[in-house]
């Protein structure tokens, strides 16, 4: 069952044009030019149940505004997002029922006053009964062992610790859709780790379906089945990781030694690493085998040692980065 | 309906018991406001004394009528800064993403607004309110029987709904100008100008306007003039406490549809 | 080190900052407007059917509205904010210690606020009074040039006193009920609404020696021309020592707040 669909979403915004320096500043003062940005532009697809999604693409390539869109903050220019098959612009208020939203970079959790007081205060927003609170908050004890912090201040609190109050927060009311904006921002390994195990545990546990955006290669290597880039407010890929792998970055990359600081060429293969006697070529998979690029540098020039890379999430995220239509 | 009622009593009374914990996290901070506060007040008293001594009486009203209308300003006043002072900084609200967390839980986003902070710091207004108040009411020999309670209560209620509409009302120009000046000083000294003396001082032109327009004669000065029973400048007696009333709630009711009509920009622009 | 250059760059920047922010700028304008009628409009009020009070003639009271609404443009720098909001995000010990000192940075920015803020708010403020309210004339060319010097004297006045309190924020966290404390004794003791004129004479003369009057009422004396000439002389004298003095006080705070954040760290 499809929980979230996009049809067509699109978003322009009118901006003003600024002039630049002292002489600009006095102009736009009396004079303003508007021009239209399309932010998103004709967004697409469909989200099913229990699926973690990763949203990835530079900064400013439309992810946040697709979220805000999805997450019924923003209203589309043209379009519609269906949660649980109701319309988010609608019926913002039931929609919202059915949402956990936490922002990487900003709490929604009373920084004053001890982690717990705010967990009491959503158990009333939400309406959400005694005990499906406290069952709640058990198994959040299971994962993030919050009831080690639920009696310390907010802003006495790590980042990470911090961090896991949030996701508690959105989780309390049992959404069946968790959007996470950059959840590991900032934190280091052990955190990362305490997030990436939560979410996991979530969608297992209780079948929630997650989106995320993120610039980390580990939060996508280790929660997300499929992947959605967008560049330039268009979707570029969507699909697991390992078919958009495939379709994007279709090569490998091979590491030679050699017995001294100079390289040879391939016209077939790209050399973009040289330091000391070790040498990089990128190769596509479809124009030639690792077997056959070793056999003809090494007729070339002798190689002491050899090994091969695949083609990983750091390269898809560099292509996606780059406009997607590199050719190797 | 009942049930909704039960839903945002029950928050209300989280938000109200959160604010008051926050207090006591910084009791500091309550101690400096309960003396710097009051000042203020008694500065504006000490100006009126002034004005009375150098120009004699205002419009009519002595020195015991002018400290009766400015506690009564006062007391609203405060009542608007626990409950509404987030409209001067509504710019703050919006760069800070709040607005992003209101529109994402299930309640009335104007309501999250006014309620997710109470600013009980207010409470260091009141208390000078109410001291210059029951001086007032000493002064002209106010009595406190029922009738007059209950006027008194519909007066403060509207007189505080009007403050906090207007406060809206110009929080809400941040959604079309993006900007987080804060304008509260100018809309305080404003209301000081406007509350603490008798409106019937100024031209007509100005009296129309705070009459009918921006109602701001119905914060202090008709409610004053009725309670007071000072004919000369009652206006609609007999029934002015209740026009306070509604005056509140037409303006409220106003700075609530601009409210929306923001947010719904804010909907398509974002932050 | 080049420090003149710095300064100047951050009075540019500053400019260009506040032209960016129209709405600000006519927010500011309309209000300051209003509260300029609501004021004269008063003062109206209180002089009906008198034409002097206590020496002092209506329409002298209406160009004292509209030059103190005019001065009030003067006297809206934040460094207090600034310095607050440096502690609570901990980056104050890292631009303490800095080559370039902060407070010059802060005096610079402010400058360039000013100077974008007399042509955006000034000159309306003064055009919309003259038309409506009354035209501002000076007692005579010399009381305007008397009236420039004070003025700037009540800048720097201003100025150090707001850079002294910001020292504060190295004691106390929050420290904003004491800048509205600050913020009521200069509204009433300063002149700005009230002018001592109305005040006791006892009161006045211990206003005299604080240096709050030295912001709003001794300008607006000259400029009006409500006082003889040697009293003006000497209370401008005054209002130098006061220079002097908030100056040499901001100098000797600053360095001990150095010496705290050295030890502390921050």
């Amino acid at each position: 069952m499809a929980v979230i669909e996009v049809k067509n979403l699109t978003k322009e915004y009118k901006v003003n044009k600024k002039g630049k320096g002292l002489g600009g500043a006095v102009k736009n003062l009396f004079l303003r030019e508007k021009a239209i940005v399309s932010a998103v532009k004709d967004l697409s697809f469909t989200i099913e149940k229990g699926e973690i999604v990763a949203f990835i693409g530079p900064n400013g390539a439309g992810k946040s505004t697709t979220v805000k869109m999805m997450s019924g903050i923003l209203n589309p220019t043209k379009g519609q997002v269906l949660i649980n098959g109701k319309d988010v612009a609608k019926k913002r208020k039931e929609v919202v029922m059915d949402l956990g939203v936490v922002f990487g970079q900003r709490t929604q959790l009373n920084w004053d006053l001890r982690l717990g007081e705010s967990f009491e205060l959503l158990k009333r927003i939400y309406r959400i009964p005694n005990d499906r609170y406290e069952e709640n908050l058990r198994i959040m004890n299971d994962i993030l062992g919050i009831n080690e912090i639920i009696d310390i201040p907010v802003r006495q609190l790590s980042l990470g610790q911090r961090m896991r109050g949030d996701l508690v927060a959105a989780m309390l009311h049992s959404p069946s859709v968790l959007f996470l904006d950059e959840p590991t921002i900032g934190l280091d390994v052990e955190g990362k780790y305490a997030i990436r195990k939560f979410i996991k545990e979530i969608n297992r546990v209780k079948g929630t379906t997650v989106i995320l955006t993120t610039h980390d290669l580990g939060d996508i290597q280790e929660l997300c089945e499929r992947l959605i880039i967008i560049n330039n407010g268009e979707l570029m890929e969507d699909g697991p990781l390992r078919e958009v792998t495939e379709r994007i970055a279709p090569f490998k990359t091979l590491v030679v030694e050699f017995y001294d600081g100079e390289t040879v060429e391939h016209e077939k293969a790209e050399l973009f690493y040289h330091e000391g006697n070790i040498a990089k070529y990128r190769f596509p998979k479809a124009d030639i085998t690792a077997a056959q690029l070793i056999e003809e540098l090494s007729a070339k020039k002798e190689i002491k040692d050899v090994s091969i890379e695949e083609a990983g999430i750091d390269d898809i995220i560099r292509i996606a980065y780059q406009g997607g239509n590199e050719k190797i | 309906m009942l049930s909704s009622i039960k839903h945002y009593t029950s928050v209300t009374w989280e938000y109200l018991k959160l604010s008051i914990l926050t207090v006591f996290e910084y009791p500091a901070n309550m101690i400096g406001w309960l003396i710097s506060n009051p000042l203020q007040f008694i500065v504006g008293f000490a100006t009126i004394q002034f004005v009375v001594k150098e120009f004699g009486d205002i419009s009519g009203w002595n020195y015991g009528q002018l400290a009766f209308l400015y506690g009564l300003a006062i007391i609203s006043h405060a009542l608007s800064m626990i409950f509404f002072v987030q409209g001067w900084f509504m710019g703050f609200f919006v760069i800070e993403g709040d607005f992003d967390r209101y529109m994402l839980r299930p309640m009335n986003v104007l309501y999250q607004f006014c309620f997710t902070h109470f600013n009980l710091i207010g409470i260091t207004d009141l208390i000078p309110g109410i001291c210059v108040f029951v001086y007032g009411c000493i002064q002209v020999g106010f009595v406190f029987n029922l009738r007059n309670i209950v006027a008194l209560l519909a007066i403060l209620v509207g007189a505080t709904f009007i403050r906090g509409g207007v406060y809206i009302i110009i929080g809400s120009s941040t959604f079309w100008t993006k900007s987080v000046a804060d304008f509260g000083g100018y809309t305080q000294e404003f209301f000081d100008k406007t509350t603490m003396y008798p409106l019937s001082m100024y031209p007509e032109s100005v009296q129309f306007i705070l009459t009918f327009v921006i109602p701001i004669g119905w914060v202090s000065f008709y409610p004053a003039a009725e309670l007071m029973g000072l004919s000369k400048d009652a206006f609609m007696p007999g029934v002015a406490p209740l026009i306070s009333l509604g005056a509140g709630a037409a303006v409220f009711a106003v700075a609530a549809v601009i409210f929306y009509m923001g947010l719904k920009r804010y909907e398509s622009a974002g932050s | 080190m080049n420090s003149i250059a710095a300064y100047f760059y951050v009075y540019k920047i500053r400019i260009q900052k506040s032209l960016a922010y129209h709405y600000d700028v006519y927010g500011n304008i309309l209000m300051q407007c209003i509260i300029m009628f609501a004021a004269a409009f008063f003062w109206r009020a209180l002089y009906a059917g008198e034409t002097v009070v206590q020496g002092v003639e209506a329409e002298q009271m209406y160009i004292y509205t509209v030059i103190s609404t005019a001065m009030s443009v003067f006297f809206m720098n934040d460094v207090e904010q600034r310095v607050m909001r440096s502690v609570e995000k901990g980056t104050i010990a890292v631009e303490m210690l800095k080559p370039i000192n902060l407070y010059g940075i802060f005096f610079f920015e402010d400058l360039g606020k000013l100077t974008a803020l007399l042509f955006q708010n000034l000159i309306p403020i003064l055009l919309i009074g003259s038309i409506f309210i009354a035209v501002p004339k000076p007692a005579s060319a010399m009381a305007f040039l008397l009236f420039i010097v004070s003025l700037i004297m009540a800048y720097l006045i201003h100025w150090l006193l707001a850079a002294c309190f910001s020292m504060w924020a190295f004691v106390t966290i929050n420290m904003t009920p004491l800048l509205q404390v600050k913020k009521h004794l200069i509204r009433l003791l300063s002149g700005s609404i009230i002018p001592l004129w109305f005040f006791p004479d006892w009161l006045a003369s211990v206003l005299n020696c604080l240096p709050f009057v030295y912001i709003y009422q001794l300008p607006l004396d000259i400029y009006i021309g409500k006082a003889s000439m040697e009293n003006l002389i000497l209370r401008l004298g005054i209002q130098a020592v006061w220079v002097v003095v908030l100056l040499v006080l901001f100098v000797v705070l600053q360095k001990i707040a150095v010496k705290k954040v050295m030890v502390q760290g921050g």
